[in-house]
């Protein structure tokens, strides 16, 4: 039993890969959808090369996927300013803690390495992994438009950081359980319910950080800092970082679904609800995205510690209450 | 959410369905290439051929300096160049025989710059001169020269510049001043005839 | 209407009150004067001018007239003080040389004017504060050896590469290279925020700015020299073509300028068009600045909101004159197309049904927004005695409640007389970003209301909208004023003296142009210091910077050290050439 069990996990492990990279893809598609679709435009146009045609087909949704496959086709330049091992590894090494982060997260039917007693607190030191090197690459590339995304990232990071931990541990703290797949599977009382309404909108704010959702993305502003942090990158390197984000953006909507959607990511037979509740979530974003300018960072920094910490207040005393009461 | 942002949402929302960009060219209608061309567009200018003279008034007006006039031999070439033209219409407005109307077309593309599509041409044949051979003026200018003066020509000396006109309108400038006397046709004619 | 000439009073009040040092009064047409002075009486002038009346000075710029020296002229606008009064002042420098004491000590405007002259002409402001060069590099020779003695700036420091060659790089004044590495930041001459291609330089430290530096010169075109040898005719084409945006504005300033040269009759029907024509120009150049602040400061769906409204207007401005961006329907006495009664009706009722969504949708929703307004509040201040000593115009200038507006105080040939279009000029008190923004929107309304009552007059009457002139008076000056969107526009143009040929070939002696960026991008620096980093692209965007009306002489490559000039034929070789390999 605990060879298969262990056959069956490398098995899931290998084909949460191919899946995690499609519907990632998938929900990129629908958010530039629904961002288009919201400014009256018609939204993303077929472009891709025609010699991938054969093997990849040539369907609209897989538009951003194209897209990353152009860069890796292009002419990768070094400035002769930047410091040269951390300037290459650091997408690299972005990508792989976003994979890993991956794997601890529930998909309906495969509960992959989320059996671990642990793995909320893995799945989240390997998101902040992730975001590390998208801070330490630009800061390597030595311009002076790195720097600065770079910088305003760092500020970033550390407010989103601040709620995405804080619903989440106390999420956990109210369960008794470190385990995504508890989480997955737990059931709901009243007090959970009203604790998952206030931590999931923590979540969801917190998300908005970390995915560079107007009005918080500040790090990438084009007319100001040209590309921010991603100002030196370009081809294979670039490919690699927007791999990262769509790997990302997989893995926030799962831990979404998986701790404040319970059922939705245990077993194979809630699949295409969990799809739909995917698409809505990255309609909600699409429609945060399309609302508002972006922010200055010294607002968006105020604005987030007006409403993180008396949030974050809020959510640890209801799941204090909880953990003693019941 | 502030009262501001419901309503742009509100906004947005009411014209989710119809989206104002549209895929080039625009398949609006069917049957129909492009449905969205005003009546008053100025696009490529084109010359008529039988109602051309060759009088070169579109050329000394033109503003981008885009038409060009090349004699050779016994024709006369009128070039407009159209990646220099201005779609301007002030050849239009300048053409005695109003030959050049501005069309609709407006998709002026060529792969090279010698390609035929950038180009408006125009073949004149020019008169030669019957005494020394020199090519001077286009056939159909003398002939529409000769059509306009006598429209609006005084009765009383019609009859005279007509028979003038006939035996001069073969021979070029130089010679016709050259056997002014010869011919008769000299100007102080019409002097002696008013008088008596 | 017929281009009168000047009150003869009024040239009196100007010999014995405003200017009694001048040695020859002159009154040209539709109220202006011209007044011959000595060099060295021009900043004593200038001072009274400024000090006593409050008078504007609209532009500075000179002719050179081969033996006969070089004429300097300071162009004035009275016309809140006199009747539509504008005072052009002449002094004639001699070639040997041309020097005369500096305006710009005495008022600000003048000093980027001056600049340019001494460049472009090699007279000598003596005494100017800035000595740097505005459209040549800063590198540019300076000495008189080298036989391109045009300008006074100091040489730059040579910096030294580490591999000991000495490289050349464009520092302002005062700035050393090691420390330049590492605070200064290039926003241009390409920068994805501003679309427009000029060099800022920012001193930062950390995200606030403590210093700015602008410097032009990257899109020369020789418009001025081109009109010259072209003729009147076909100028109005070449000024239309100096500005996509404001393409309109520069039409209607040109011909007004034309026909101010001499006698002309412009019909009634002619007059209305030419309103309605602007106008509409008017509203889609607001319309396009406001989805670009908002693409500025990131919100995308506002770019795209209203720049699917200006759609509608560019379809009208398409049906009634043929083209969406160069007209090409302006002509000396006239238009050259008129508009149908129903295409009028038709056009009225578009604008109709456009003007309660564009009302929605300017105020309330962008305007309103709490994100764009803690983005625009309190940033780029400019106050109104900086607006007033700087010499701004158009809406930077109305947003620090300063109520100038050319259409009411100096109208050009066309209809915007109160009595017969209601209309009324914007102020705004808050002297910063969303005031600008404030301003330019409501304009935009009023500007609808203005093409509203043009389509109603258009669609019930009709006559004829051309005269043809055959022939322009030679040896006189004109001055011609229009409110483009960005600000004032002044084209300044002589005709050709009798006693030279170019009466006969009937060609402009001089034509010089002053754009309303020309102002306010002189005062860019002013309001960038103090801010964030992150609001510079705002502020100069908020200026609405149209570098294409601000650039527009000719360009020598001195790259390898001699001197040439490209010609056209050059440049097809040379990108047959680029585009091959």
């Amino acid at each position: 039993m605990i060879m298969a069990d262990g056959y069956f996990t490398l098995a899931t492990i290998l084909l949460i890969l191919p899946v995690s990279l499609l519907l990632g893809v998938v929900y990129a598609y629908l958010f530039r959808k629904f961002v288009a679709r919201l400014q009256w435009r018609v939204g993303p146009v077929l472009v891709m090369y025609s010699d991938l045609a054969p093997l990849l087909g040539t369907s609209r949704i897989l538009q951003p996927l194209y897209d990353i496959l152009k860069l890796f086709g292009k002419q990768t330049i070094i400035p002769q300013n930047a410091r040269k091992n951390l300037f290459v590894s650091s997408p690299y090494l972005s990508l792989g803690f976003a994979i890993l982060a991956v794997l601890f997260i529930p998909f309906p039917g495969m509960p992959l390495l989320s059996t671990n007693p642990y793995s909320l607190i893995i799945a989240s030191y390997m998101i902040i992994g992730s975001i590390i090197f998208t801070i330490l690459g630009p800061v390597a590339s030595g311009s002076p438009w790195g720097v600065i995304g770079a910088r305003r990232e760092v500020e970033l990071f550390l407010v989103t950081e601040l709620g995405f931990v804080i619903s989440l541990f106390s999420m956990a703290f109210a369960r008794g359980t470190l385990s995504l797949y508890d989480f997955a599977r737990g059931g709901w009382n009243f007090a959970t319910l009203i604790l998952a309404v206030f931590s999931g909108l923590l979540l969801f704010i917190s998300m908005l950080g970390k995915l560079h959702i107007k009005p918080f993305d500040m790090s990438e502003a084009e007319a100001e800092i040209v590309a921010g942090p991603y100002t030196e990158y370009s081809a294979k390197l670039l490919g690699t970082y927007y791999l990262e984000r769509v790997f990302m953006l997989y893995g926030l909507v799962a831990i979404f679904i998986a701790v404040y959607l319970p059922p939705l990511s245990s077993a194979i037979v809630w699949l295409p609800l969990y799809l739909a509740a995917a698409v809505v979530l990255v309609l909600f974003l699409s429609i945060v995205q399309n609302l508002n300018p972006r922010y200055r960072i010294v607002n968006a920094l105020r604005w987030y510690t007006k409403l993180v910490i008396p949030l974050g207040i809020l959510c640890f005393l209801i799941a204090l209450a909880i953990r003693m009461v019941v | 959410m502030s009262s501001p942002i419901i309503k742009i949402l509100l906004d947005i929302l009411r014209n989710y369905s119809t989206p104002m960009t549209l895929k080039y060219p625009s398949t609006v209608e069917a049957g129909k290439k492009y449905s969205q061309i005003p009546e008053g567009l100025r696009g490529v200018p084109e010359r008529s051929e039988d109602k051309c003279i060759g009088c070169r008034a579109c050329y000394f007006v033109c503003s981008g300096r885009a038409t060009s006039i090349y004699d050779n031999e016994d024709k006369r070439l009128v070039e407009i160049f159209l990646f220099r033209c201005t779609f301007c219409a002030h050849c239009q407005e300048a053409c005695p025989e109003e030959a050049i109307t501005m069309s609709k077309k407006f998709e002026v593309t060529a792969s090279s710059r010698s390609d035929s599509a950038g180009f408006v041409r125009t073949n004149l044949e020019m008169l030669k001169c019957k005494n020394c051979g020199k090519p001077f003026l286009p056939k159909k200018f003398v002939k529409r020269a000769n059509e306009r003066l006598m429209e609006k020509i005084n009765p009383l000396v019609k009859d005279v510049v007509a028979a003038d006109f006939q035996k001069v309108a073969d021979y070029c400038l130089d010679c016709r001043r050259a056997r002014g006397v010869e011919l008769d046709t000299h100007t102080k004619k019409h002097v002696w005839l008013e008088v008596g | 209407m017929i281009t009168t000439a000047t009150d003869p009073s009024l040239v009196e009040w100007v010999k014995s009150e405003a200017a009694p040092e001048g040695l020859e009064f002159r009154g040209l047409r539709e109220n202006r004067v011209l007044v011959r002075v000595k060099p060295e009486d021009l900043p004593k002038l200038a001072e009274r001018f400024v000090k006593n009346y409050n008078a504007r000075m609209i532009h500075a710029t000179g002719v050179d007239l081969q033996i006969a020296g070089i004429d300097v002229v300071y162009i004035f606008d009275f016309s809140k003080i006199k009747d539509r009064l504008v005072i052009l002042l002449e002094a004639n420098l001699n070639k040997e040389n041309p020097q005369f004491p500096s305006v710009a000590k005495v008022t600000w405007q003048a000093e980027w004017a001056e600049k340019e002259m001494r460049e472009f002409l090699g007279v000598e402001p003596v005494g100017t504060p800035d000595p740097r060069h505005q459209f040549l590099s800063f590198e540019w020779p300076n000495t008189p050896e080298t036989g391109a003695a045009l300008g006074a700036g100091k040489a730059f420091p040579k910096a030294e590469t580490p591999e000991g060659k000495a490289t050349e790089i464009l520092l302002p004044l005062g700035v050393q290279p090691q420390v330049a590495c590492s605070t200064m930041i290039p926003i241009g001459p390409y920068h994805p925020g501003v679309i427009e291609g000029q060099m800022v330089r920012l001193k930062v430290e950390g995200e606030q700015v403590v210093d700015a530096d602008i410097k032009t010169g990257f899109h020369h075109r020789g418009i001025h020299r081109l009109i010259e040898r072209r003729g009147y005719n076909k100028g109005v084409f070449l000024a239309e073509r100096v500005c996509g945006i404001c393409s309109g504005a520069h039409g209607l300033a040109y011909v007004t300028a034309v026909e101010n040269l001499f006698e002309v009759e412009v019909p009634e029907r002619a007059l209305y068009i030419r309103t309605l024509v602007a106008e509409l120009n008017r509203v889609h150049s607001h319309l396009l600045w406001l989805g670009v602040v908002a693409d500025v400061i990131g919100w995308k769906t506002g770019f795209m909101l209203t720049w699917g409204l200006r759609e509608r207007v560019m379809d009208i401005i398409e049906a009634i004159t043929g083209n969406r961006v160069n007209y090409g329907i302006w002509r000396i006495g006239g238009l050259s197309k008129d508009v149908s009664n129903e295409l009028a009706t038709t056009s009225l009722k578009t604008i109709l049904g456009m003007k309660e969504p564009l009302e929605r949708l300017l105020l309330p929703e962008v305007g309103g927004h709490p994100v764009l307004k803690s983005r625009l509040i309190g940033v780029g201040h400019l106050s109104f005695a900086e607006a007033f000593d700087g010499g701004a115009v158009g809406p930077v200038a109305r947003a620090s409640n300063w109520k100038i507006d050319v259409r009411m105080d100096n109208p050009p040939h066309a209809m915007y007389d109160p009595k017969k279009i209601s209309w009324e000029v914007i102020t705004e008190e808050g002297c910063d970003t969303y005031a600008r923004t404030v301003v330019r929107m409501r304009e935009a309304l009023v500007s609808i209301g203005i093409i509203a009552q043009c389509l109603e007059y258009l669609s019930k009457t009709s006559g004829e909208v051309r005269t043809n002139p055959k022939e322009i008076a030679a040896g006189s000056t004109a001055v011609g004023l229009n409110e483009a969107p960005r600000g004032e526009l002044a084209y300044f143009i002589k005709s050709g003296d009798a006693s030279t040929s170019e009466e006969k070939s009937n060609l402009p002696k001089c034509v010089r142009i002053r754009t309303p960026s020309y102002r306010n991008n002189a005062l860019v620096p002013f309001m960038l210091i103090g801010s964030n980093l992150a609001d510079v692209p705002v502020v100069m965007g908020s200026v609405d910077q149209c570098m294409a009306c601000t650039d527009r002489f000719e360009v020598t490559d001195t790259r390898h050290d001699n001197i040439y000039t490209m010609t056209w034929d050059d440049l097809v070789a040379l990108s047959k050439k680029r585009s091959v390999e």
